[in-house]
């Protein structure tokens, strides 16, 4: 469904962070890249979703190459793919039925939409979203008022509403408890599986990849250092992942 | 090497001596201001003394105030009260664009952004008096002219204040929103608006409080309004009917005021 095809990126100031970066994730499957601060996980992300605009390289979504691509055509073409992010990135004044549905406005134009209405077919759409992660009786409570892991999951069904066949997912679980970062990820895993989707997620915690992974992939300096099952990480390797470039 | 880190003594006497005689130096130049000012303003204090007496008679001839033309005093009170109401909403409906255009954050481009900051800044450089001249010039006396007056000087205030709310703003769930694939229309009005809404409410509420001073000064311009009235019959030296104004300006000025606190702490 996503594949990443000699992905690189030199940043303006001349940093590598990506240097041909090869990756793909079938429907259903969860995939973690682990990997030091700087080593280029956020960066690739940002590159398969097209915030950021890579030097080099193709990625495919189904058949569509996002590389090239602007404005309408690259919103377009985006729409079956959804991000979470270290933060929730909720409208905290906004009730949490109101910011899952807004995960459906790619799909309508109009001007109940662009005046700030929710278009009234998504709204049990959304609750559904939200019955997924376990939140509907939380429907009509202002989104600022959550918890980190209630927030969390919020974002999650908004991502859901969008419909998507790939999630990704940039350190998710960064700022929750033990508890809730297991929750989030039994949820990504669950998702995966019940709706095919692919989902790529960068972590930092070995055990989570571990537990909830298919696969997991190593990135340093912008380079792919393994790409293995979840239950054979190559310890020394993962070890390595995290020494400083200078080491 | 301690030797060589810390300054010598005679180092610290001139540093000691420099620094006393730049403080001496501000403090003169501070007193000189001051005077200056005193000089250009013609400020005699002894006429305060000697118009003190004349200020007691007025006051004296303003009193009781004549509560017997309360009946009559409530249309020109409507009007200051609906110049600021007018103002305000006026102000608002122009100012919200030029703020989006003028936040460096969601401005579509630079060009739009600098014509935007330059209305702004010109609305707000314009004192509100000059534009009531001008538009009492253009249509007439009446409380049209101060209700316009005020829409364009509010654009000032309040164009600049939306703008710095909405670039002082976290754009993680903007951008957020953006990679849902939401339009440029829906993120501000499904992300943006809602985030800002409540200090640009609180601000609009400020400058209602502002407008309804502001309108009754106006009116000595021939704006309309309590103003109008008030400078009428000081013409007339109807002082007992100025004293009246007067209380109900407190009156109208006060209530503006807790309204708009109210408002803005239940906002908050």
């Amino acid at each position: 469904m996503l594949r990443v095809c000699d992905l690189t990126m030199r940043y303006p100031n001349g940093k590598l962070a990506l240097a041909g970066f090869n990756l793909a994730v079938a429907p259903g499957e969860l995939v973690v890249v682990l990997g030091g601060n700087g080593s280029g996980k956020t960066t690739l992300l940002r590159c398969v979703a097209r915030m950021l605009e890579p030097t080099a390289g193709a990625v495919w979504l189904g058949d569509v190459d996002l590389v090239g691509l602007a404005g309408e055509r690259l919103r377009q073409a985006r729409l079956p793919l959804a991000m979470i992010w270290q933060q929730a990135n909720l409208v905290r004044r906004r009730s949490v039925l109101a910011n899952a549905a807004s995960g459906t406005l790619g799909r309508h134009g109009g001007w109940r939409t662009a005046l700030g209405g929710l278009p009234p077919e998504e709204v049990p759409g959304a609750y559904r979203c939200l019955e997924q992660v376990g939140l509907a009786d939380l429907a009509a409570q202002r989104a600022g008022t959550l918890s980190g892991g209630q927030a969390q999951r919020v974002a999650i069904a908004r991502a859901l509403a969008q419909r998507p066949r790939v999630l990704l997912a940039d350190e998710p679980v960064a700022s929750l408890d033990p508890e809730a970062a297991h929750d989030i990820m039994r949820l990504l895993q669950r998702l995966a599986r019940e709706q095919e989707l692919a989902v790529l997620c960068v972590l930092h915690q070995l055990d989570l990849a571990d537990e909830y992974a298919d696969r997991v992939v190593g990135i340093r300096a912008g380079r792919m250092v393994f790409d293995v099952p979840s239950g054979e990480l190559p310890r020394e390797a993962v070890r390595r992942l995290y020494l400083s470039e200078a080491a | 090497m301690t030797a060589a880190a810390a300054p010598s003594l005679a180092q610290r006497g001139w540093g000691g001596a420099l620094a006393l005689a730049l403080r001496l130096t501000l403090l003169i130049a501070l007193v000189l201001i001051v005077v200056q000012a005193a000089l250009v303003v013609q400020a005699r204090p002894q006429d305060l003394i000697t118009g003190a007496k004349g200020m007691a008679d007025i006051i004296r001839r303003a009193m009781p105030p004549d509560f017997s033309e309360l009946n009559k005093i409530w249309w020109p009170t409507l009007e200051t009260v609906d110049i600021a109401i007018f103002g305000t909403v006026g102000g608002v409906v122009m100012a919200l664009p030029l703020a989006v255009l003028a936040a460096e954050n969601v401005t579509p481009s630079r060009s739009l952004y600098y014509a935007a900051r330059g209305i702004i800044g010109f609305a707000r450089a314009v004192p509100d008096l000059v534009w009531a001249l001008l538009f009492v010039t253009a249509v007439g006396l009446g409380p049209f002219p101060g209700a316009l007056a005020l829409s364009v000087h509010s654009i000032g205030m309040l164009g600049r204040l939306f703008a710095e709310t909405i670039e002082h703003m976290d754009m993680a769930p903007i951008d957020a929103l953006s990679l849902t694939g939401a339009r440029r229309m829906q993120v501000f009005s499904h992300g943006i608006v809602p985030s800002v809404l409540p200090t640009l409410a609180g601000v609009t509420l400020y400058r209602f409080d502002e407008n309804i001073r502001s309108s009754l000064v106006l009116g000595f311009v021939g704006a309309g309004g309590i103003g109008f009235e008030l400078l009428s019959a000081m013409s007339l030296f109807q002082y007992r009917l100025v004293s009246l104004y007067l209380i109900v300006t407190f009156v109208l000025v006060i209530a503006a005021e807790r309204l708009s606190a109210l408002v803005r702490a239940r906002l908050a």
